[in-house]
């Protein structure tokens, strides 16, 4: 597996906040633990980048006022996440440092949909906006329940998951890619795609539904909707596009063509599993 | 105002040089060769009598030049054309002066803002004045600058405001006789919003009209203890001028904290209102409060439009405006006297109007820490795009949001220059607002048609003699609807998001139509 750094430096398991504080408790970052130079040489830059507002409460608030301007679209009013990661977790995938934290919201994370807002918040703000990050993570970070290996059955063969949805280089193309699903999505959002999948829909992924003018149907997933113009590709991967004005009719409904019925498909011990796998799906799976 | 015949055109055109006269701006709408103010004309109309592109035509419309602008960021201009060339003002302090007959740059202009500025909505720019050979444009960190019609050079820079405090400009100046009209954003940092006007040769300050009245002036009675230092009433959006009235129209945004009205209370004016202000001395002639003590960040600066409406078989000198509470609004524009209020979207904080010209509030709208649903959403309604009326048909188009949004409020703290909203809004995932054109009929406010989009759109509207509405949609489209139904009668996907209002004029006797798109500029005509 390629990222071993990765792991090694992260001790191998998930971050949480109380790592954190055993890693601020440390004579030296975490990082000077780790056994490539190119790092300690990442992270001397970092040190010299860290947050000025560490330990003044008045930042977290401050920060929060940021947050709630720019990122409960994605992450919830309280940060929970939704179509973004649960940032109560105290779990940050794209490294877990202040200034990890400070980069992703400047910067992004390229192919997810997390932007960057260097350009719309200055800097001592995104500070601010880290110190609130890190004031609502919950000390007792929820525990993952269920059993990734069982659950990873339960995708592949029992669900027939990846028929429409792609890990990595295996499965289908029509649904989401979730290879990195994991860190995108909180487990509660993940829960509720597999249960109801239509209570939200990822953008780009509604029901497109065309009646050409000599009546014939035609479903699949949106590709593209706009005012004057649809486009879709069936289960079958077949890609097709149209002008509304040479159809009958070109509709798009906020509902997904993902099977409801997951939930009687699965016992509840499955779903755990399967949740379990889902949320083991990040980075490094990607590279395996 | 009659359709002006050719030979007038022509010569009119033929004076039309590299200046613009105070006189131009007047007749501004006299003049078919040229877009010489923001509205098109001082009353704010946006609409040319130009017929040559109209209903019948408009489907052999075809590109004519592309200007890319190499700026990346929300461009909102409305391009000002004069002298053979067309100035277009872009994101992130920019600015081209472009080649009429090819698109080419003439010059750019180009000055990089200070590190370290907090914006509330990125640094979009919505386009120059013109007096004389000069150009005024604002600067996103606070400052007015004049350049030099023909070459760009910067002829002087006034600061107008500190950005540290949290004040940005974003709107394009107004010119009236030899001053420069401008308004500030910046409620949502806790500052307290003005108009300014500043000496169009020297760039000297003039007279400054505060929208948020101190404590002991008359107004700042509807104000709590000190809140009305952090107060808001941002002036973003450009306002329009009476030459006869010597009245400057402009409206109102937001107080402060938006989401958090209890360190406020009171009506807070003259926040969420329409000010009639002397042009000579900035001071306040009227007022009209559209939504007192608002708390849904529910600003008032979409464009108030001058117009003569007939109501009761009375011609009145009217103000209207789409506001983003939801409500058209046609005022009597010599006293600011309401005559009409009419719904136009989806509405449920107030059950409507009273006798008293004030809105009668639905309890329970408040925005809250759990969230409060209410309509429409933060947006609007109708927001800041461009907003046209048509001498053609008499109606009065612009942009809706259709929708309604959960409205939060969290206690905070002030610190200056820091984002001081005390909370947000957001959506409903399975609920998606949608976009409309609207046009309504000013002098009963009722609704005539609407055009129905996707999602909400900041593209403004041009109305023509040839029977059109050109707009564009959040999707790229620039569109052509008949003015009369809103029918489309023509599209052109320009490949960048639009939130820019087209634009038409005259080239050598040939009929143009200019839009921003994403990150360019480009203009359209009728293929031979």
């Amino acid at each position: 597996m390629g990222t071993w750094w990765y792991t090694a430096c992260r001790g191998g398991r998930d971050v949480t906040l109380s790592d954190l504080d055993i890693a601020r408790a440390r004579p030296y970052p975490r990082y000077l633990y780790c056994r490539f130079a190119i790092l300690a040489l990442a992270l001397a830059h970092t040190q010299a980048h860290d947050n000025p507002f560490v330990g003044d409460p008045k930042a977290a608030d401050g920060g929060g006022a940021v947050f709630r301007q720019y990122c409960v679209p994605c992450h919830g009013i309280y940060g929970k996440g939704g179509r973004g990661p649960d940032l109560t977790r105290g779990i940050y995938t794209a490294g877990d440092k202040n200034s990890d934290l400070f980069r992703v919201i400047s910067n992004g994370v390229p192919g997810t949909e997390m932007a960057g807002f260097a350009s719309d918040i200055r800097e001592e703000d995104i500070w601010r906006v880290v110190s609130y990050i890190r004031s609502i993570a919950r000390r007792d970070a929820a525990g993952i329940t269920g059993d990734r290996a069982n659950g990873e059955m339960v995708f592949w063969v029992k669900g027939g998951c990846g028929a429409c949805h792609a890990v990595g280089t295996r499965g289908g193309r029509l649904g989401p890619d979730l290879t990195r699903t994991g860190e995108q999505r909180s487990r509660a959002y993940l829960r509720e795609s597999v249960l109801e999948p239509s209570k939200d829909i990822s953008p780009g992924y509604a029901t497109i539904t065309i009646i050409k003018r000599d009546g014939a149907k035609l479903i699949g997933v949106e590709r593209g909707f706009d005012d004057f113009s649809a486009q879709l590709m069936d289960a079958s991967g077949n890609y097709y596009s149209f002008l509304k004005s040479d159809v009958r009719s070109a509709n798009r409904e906020m509902h997904s063509l993902m099977p409801d019925n997951y939930g009687s498909v699965f016992n509840s011990a499955e779903i755990d599993d399967l949740l379990a796998y889902l949320m083991s799906l990040r980075m490094a799976e990607a590279t395996r | 105002m009659k359709v002006i015949g050719p030979l007038l055109a022509m010569v009119l055109a033929a004076l039309a040089g590299s200046t613009v006269t105070e006189q131009q701006l007047r007749d501004a709408q006299m003049d078919p060769a040229t877009w010489l103010t923001y509205g098109k004309n001082y009353l704010g109309w946006r609409y040319s009598e130009l017929t040559e592109i109209n209903t019948r035509t408009v489907s052999r419309l075809v590109p004519r030049w592309i200007f890319q602008t190499g700026f990346v960021g929300t461009n909102e201009t409305t391009p000002l054309v004069f002298g053979g060339m067309m100035f277009v003002t872009g994101p992130s302090n920019s600015a081209a002066a472009l080649d009429l007959l090819t698109g080419k740059q003439i010059w750019g202009y180009h000055k990089a803002g200070p590190s370290g500025l907090d914006l509330c909505c990125g640094q979009p720019n919505r386009g120059f004045a013109a007096l004389g050979d000069k150009l005024f444009k604002a600067n996103i960190e606070g400052t007015l600058v004049s350049l030099d019609a023909r070459s760009g050079g910067v002829l002087w820079e006034r600061e107008v405001a500190d950005y540290k405090q949290g004040f940005t400009m974003t709107g394009a100046p107004l010119v009236v006789k030899n001053k420069v009209l401008v308004g500030i954003a910046g409620a949502e940092f806790g500052t307290r919003g003005f108009i300014d006007a500043y000496d169009a040769a020297t760039g000297e300050r003039v007279w400054r009209f505060y929208t948020v009245p101190a404590k002991g002036e008359p107004g700042g009675e509807t104000w709590e203890g000190e809140s009305w230092e952090r107060g808001g009433g941002s002036t973003w959006i450009t306002g329009t001028y009476d030459p006869d009235l010597n009245l400057v129209y402009w409206g109102t945004g937001n107080p402060g904290p938006g989401m958090d009205g209890d360190g406020r209370s009171g009506d807070n004016l003259y926040t969420c209102s329409l000010v009639a202000v002397d042009a000579d001395t900035g001071k306040l002639r009227w007022h009209y409060q559209f939504t007192p003590h608002d708390t849904h960040d529910w600003d008032a600066v979409a464009d108030p439009v001058l117009i003569d409406i007939v109501v009761k078989r009375q011609k009145i000198k009217a103000v209207v405006q789409a506001n983003r509470n939801g409500f058209f609004y046609a005022l009597d524009r010599t006293n600011g006297k309401l005559l009409t209020a009419a719904p136009y979207t989806k509405i449920d904080w107030t059950t409507g109007i009273g006798t008293d010209s004030r809105p009668v509030i639905v309890s329970g709208k408040e925005p809250s820490e759990q969230g409060t649903r209410a309509c429409p959403g933060l947006g609007g309604g109708h927001n800041w795009s461009a907003t046209s009326y048509s001498l053609d048909t008499r109606l009065f188009y612009f942009g809706s949001t259709d929708g309604c949004e959960l409205f939060y409020r969290h206690k905070q703290e002030f610190h200056q220059g820091q984002w001081f909203q005390a909370s947000t809004n957001s959506s409903f995932p399975d609920e998606p607002s949608t976009g409309a054109v609207v046009a309504v009929d000013p002098a009963t406010g009722k609704t005539m048609w609407r055009y129905e989009m996707l999602e909400r759109s900041s593209a403004g509207m041009l109305a023509t003699g040839g029977g059109l509405v050109f707009t564009g949609d959040s999707q790229g489209y620039l569109i052509a609807l008949d003015s009369r139904t809103g029918k489309p009668l023509w599209h052109f996907q320009t490949g960048g998001k639009m939130n820019a209002p087209p634009i038409t004029y005259n080239l050598n006797g040939k009929q143009q139509v200019a839009v921003a798109a994403g990150a360019s500029v480009m203009t359209f005509v009728l293929a031979n």
